[in-house]
């Protein structure tokens, strides 16, 4: 599903992925955890196609096409979605119309029908349910005035509507406490399928006590330094990064 | 050669906006006088001839020449108690004056048009008697070739509300100037607005509210949207004067600006007298947010729709000021009209 090799970028001139290879199939959920710094928000940001990160070698291929080729919107109409570590607040956008607008948008893209206000509401109100979203918060303007659970919540909302083929989760796990936590893992977990692909980008192993991972992929300084099974969180709780990235070296 | 000095920067009150650029003198002097059609009129409204003695507030300097030069006006009334609604349109441009009375008690809702697309100068004078109610929508439509001057002096008398909303699509030059008195106690007066600014236009909002007595309250809510080579201006200017206590006045004005050759100019001034008042203002001008931008992207948002989204959002509140639902809904087809065109 994705295929990155030797992936260079570069964020205002300066080198901060530098070779990072990784590959993810259907119906995996893999796991890059990292320390601060190492490049975990650019990798996110750069599958995702935000402004600045400039891909200097390497490639993106995605279902076998050239992702880097993509503005972002065209990213989510093909099936990737960023659940962002933080979301954007945008007054005088309603929830709502934000989530209507997006999903048909995304429809559009695939040349499917759109659906009417009434059927957005109702799907929308089906999955907010298990994620405690109420309808007051749907109401209310996009991410403003939202906490930080409340923020992660829409974004795996979003993730249950949109149901794209690759979900990256980009710190998903930070700010939360563990009820929230348990809330949004039970979120994630419920959309995993043989046709869906996973990146769960997080720095904590706790997470993946949650949503346990088919691979782990430790990243150091822009690369891959390590990869294995989901036994390799654990040893890194225990071991620390530091001695991790030593051992590696 | 014509004998009038048009506004120009170098008088304070003009210092955005210059007339000279956009009309010759002799245009000015030789304009018909403005032709209005009372579109619709319900309720107890009346339409007369203007009256011999025209109350007078105040007003400036292209108002003397509108007073001046036109021949006639409109002028619709509402008496003691009574409600009414109407819709008056500005059919042809030149010179023109209206009187709006709303008397004690009485309520108005007024929607104000225009079909005009050279030149117009038009002075309004309104007058809200004790606990009068005047709720005043206006819009100007975009048109590339009009130069339109316009001057609204509103006299509030106790317990008398003023809500108004000036909603202007953009022309070569459009100045409109509020000259706001609230003259008793409890008198209300809310202003809003919304510009959006295509290439070439420019437009000006300039406010003078005076708290003339305490215990009075305005507020005011304008947002500008310019993009490519145009020129937004908002100049406000609240006056609370000696031994007013008790007055409250808040003051919103934001600009987004859509591209490097769009300039918006925002100038708040307060001017307080009185010891014991409130008194807020904010100003700011800015771009479009590349973060909300990506953030739309990312979940599929086209940029010239995620654009246009976040167009809407930044006019939302200024828009949300109108009361009437019908009126407000159909100002928003125009509004959202305006921006595809702007991002298109």
């Amino acid at each position: 599903m994705l295929e990155i090799r030797d992936l260079h970028v570069a964020v205002g001139g300066k080198e901060i992925l530098k070779g990072l290879s990784l590959s993810t199939a259907a119906g995996e959920v893999h796991a890059i955890m990292g320390p601060n710094g190492s490049g975990k928000s650019t990798l996110s940001y750069v599958l995702a196609g935000r402004e600045g990160y400039e891909i200097t070698g390497g490639s993106i291929r995605y279902r076998g096409e050239d992702l880097a080729a993509k503005a972002p919107e065209e990213r989510a109409g093909v099936g990737l979605f960023l659940a962002m570590q933080y979301p954007v607040e945008i007054p005088g956008v309603t929830t709502m119309n934000f989530l209507k607008t997006a999903l048909n948008a995304q429809r559009r893209a695939r040349g499917e029908k759109e659906i009417d206000a009434l059927g957005v509401l109702r799907l929308v109100r089906e999955k907010a349910k298990a994620l405690h979203i109420s309808e007051e918060m749907l109401k209310r303007a996009l991410n403003v005035g939202f906490s930080g659970g409340e923020k992660k919540r829409l974004e795996i909302l979003q993730l249950a509507l949109f149901e794209p083929a690759l979900a990256i989760l980009d710190e998903t796990d930070s700010g939360l406490d563990i009820d929230a936590l348990k809330v949004v893992a039970d979120g994630v977990n419920a959309l995993r399928a043989p046709d869906r692909a996973m990146l769960v980008i997080t720095h904590y192993q706790r997470l993946l006590n949650y949503i346990v991972p088919d691979r782990v992929h430790v990243l150091s300084a822009g690369r891959i330094i390590k990869e294995g099974g989901k036994e390799l969180a654990h040893e890194l709780e225990a071991k620390g990064y530091a001695q991790i990235v030593k051992d590696a070296a | 050669m014509s004998a009038l000095v048009l506004p120009n920067r170098r008088i304070e009150n003009w210092k955005y906006t210059d007339l000279r650029n956009a009309i010759d003198p002799a245009a000015i002097e030789s304009a018909p006088t403005a032709a209005w059609n009372v579109a619709s009129i319900s309720g107890a409204g009346e339409q007369n001839d203007l009256p011999e003695i025209m109350p007078r507030g105040k007003h400036g300097a292209m108002a003397e020449y509108a007073t001046s030069l036109a021949k006639s006006g409109v002028f619709l009334r509402v008496a003691r108690g009574q409600k009414a609604s109407a819709h008056l349109q500005l059919t042809q441009g030149g010179h023109g004056r209206a009187l709006i009375v709303v008397e004690e008690g009485a309520s108005l809702m007024l929607r104000q048009t225009s079909l005009a697309e050279g030149f117009a100068n038009i002075v309004f004078d309104i007058v809200l008697g004790q606990d009068a109610a005047l709720s005043h929508v206006k819009e100007a439509p975009m048109a590339a070739n009009a130069v339109r001057v316009a001057d609204y002096s509103v006299r509030i008398a106790p317990g008398g509300a003023y809500a108004a909303h000036f909603a202007d699509f953009g022309a070569k030059l459009s100045r409109t100037e509020l000259h706001i008195a609230l003259e008793g106690e409890g008198a209300e007066a809310h202003l809003s607005g919304v510009g959006i600014l295509g290439e070439g236009r420019h437009a000006d909002v300039t406010t003078r509210i005076a708290h003339a007595v305490g215990n009075t309250q305005s507020t005011q809510l304008f947002k500008i949207i310019a993009g490519g080579k145009s020129r937004g201006v908002y100049q406000g200017k609240i006056s609370v004067a000696e031994g007013a206590n008790g007055s409250d006045s808040r003051q919103t004005a934001k600009g987004l600006l859509l591209g490097e050759r769009a300039e918006i100019d925002l100038k708040p001034e307060l001017e307080i007298l009185a010891d014991d008042v409130k008194c807020a203002h904010g100003a700011a001008v800015g771009d479009l947010d590349p973060e909300s931008l990506f953030y739309l992207r990312s979940r599929g948002v086209a940029e010239p729709e995620a654009r246009a989204l976040l167009m809407r959002a930044f006019l939302e509140d200024a828009v949300a000021e109108i009361a009437d639902e019908a009126v407000r809904t159909e100002l928003w087809s125009r509004v959202e009209a305006a921006l595809a065109e702007l991002s298109a």
